[in-house]
């Protein structure tokens, strides 16, 4: 019996088609979405579904299961976008497990608790602190 | 009232000049410098350039504790952002968001935006309600279109024509308020009979409007 879980990941720049990668080789089945179908022709060395299309078309989710998926990253460029996507996934389709990429941390504030917010700068302001403390010692 | 309008051009220039009054206190904020500009000088009222989706600079233009909090943008998740910034950390009592693509509107509205304004869905609803039924069936929507008020015209091919209110049997779905029966107007009983020509305004939910319009759709055999 396969019991993968199933994984929508949106946004295939770097990051995206990295995340798609490491969620595949775990034998989650995925869905990678962008709205440019160039940068999905670009991912290399990915067993699971390339997609474009607009991801903030209810329609568009649905074709592509998110009604059942168990997992949804989101990784736009825009925070406004990856905010909504992640409240619609909460609470139209109860994905339980969200993550989004937030570029200004202080929308955090209006994120519900249970979205995992990833902010890029954050991490390399904490990993630069972390080498710089690690260098005094 | 106070109102905040955030962004947009000529449609923030209509609703600012239609509540620009001493009863009202306006709030404008628009990340185009250009657009502070047009609807300042068209005004006379201060405009902040800022974003309406950064909560920091919604508190700068004042923009806390908002009667209605209006959002312009043509960017539909910058307005569903900045509606709920609005609402959740600056106290905005009512939001309402105008989005590009119909299919938002249901979304947002799911999504807890209390009102939201596409022209593109109300043109569509238009059209949907004239051609609902040959126009016989008419529908007004109050508090937020919780309530629904329906008009229905009674045709001599309806199966409910000649029929008593009581072989309706409706009240459990909504209820008769009155029938027009030329210049009559009867407040009906379930002895009330339906007959061609009659005018009947029913009171019901917006769940159930669809099974209403269900009953008038039937046809005599």
């Amino acid at each position: 019996m396969s019991v993968n879980r199933k994984s929508i990941v949106v946004g295939a720049g770097r990051l995206g088609s990295n995340i798609a990668k490491i969620l595949s080789r775990q034998k989650d089945d995925v869905v990678l979405i962008d709205l440019n179908k160039d940068k999905l022709m670009n991912v290399e060395d990915f067993t699971g579904f390339l997609e474009s299309g607009d991801a903030t078309d209810m329609d568009f989710l649905e074709a592509n299961g998110i009604k059942t998926a168990d997992r949804a990253v989101f990784l736009t460029e825009d925070d406004n976008t990856n905010i909504f996507l992640a409240d619609v996934c909460s609470h139209i389709y109860k994905v339980p497990e969200i993550y989004i990429k937030l570029k200004d941390s202080r929308k955090v504030k209006i994120v519900d608790p249970w979205i995992r917010c990833i902010n890029p700068f954050d991490l390399f302001l904490d990993d630069f602190v972390r080498q710089m403390e690690g260098k005094d010692l | 009232m106070k109102i905040v309008i955030a962004n947009g051009k000529h449609e923030a220039d209509y609703i600012i000049s239609t509540y620009n009054s001493r009863s009202n206190t306006l709030v404008v904020i628009n990340e185009s410098e250009e657009d502070c500009k047009y609807l300042s000088v068209r005004n006379g009222i201060p405009v902040m350039k800022g974003l309406a989706t950064r909560e920091t600079d919604l508190r700068e233009a004042g923009a806390e504790n908002a009667d209605l909090f209006i959002a312009l943008s043509e960017d539909d998740m910058a307005n569903y952002v900045a509606c709920k910034t609005a609402k959740q950390l600056l106290g905005a009592k009512r939001c309402i968001a105008t989005v590009l693509n119909p299919k938002n509107v249901e979304v947002f509205r799911k999504l807890g935006i209390d009102s939201v304004l596409s022209s593109t869905y109300l043109l569509g609803e238009q059209i949907r309600s004239a051609a609902s039924v040959e126009n016989l069936i008419n529908t007004l929507s109050l508090h937020d279109e919780k309530v629904v008020i329906m008009q229905i015209k009674i045709t001599n091919d309806l199966y409910y024509e000649g029929k008593t209110l009581k072989d309706l049997s409706i009240s459990k779905i909504g209820s008769v308020s009155a029938v027009t029966r030329g210049h009559k107007v009867i407040i009906p009983n379930g002895a009330t009979q339906l007959k061609e020509g009659d005018i009947v305004l029913i009171v019901t939910t917006e769940e159930n409007k669809e099974k209403i319009t269900g009953l008038f759709q039937r046809k005599k055999q």
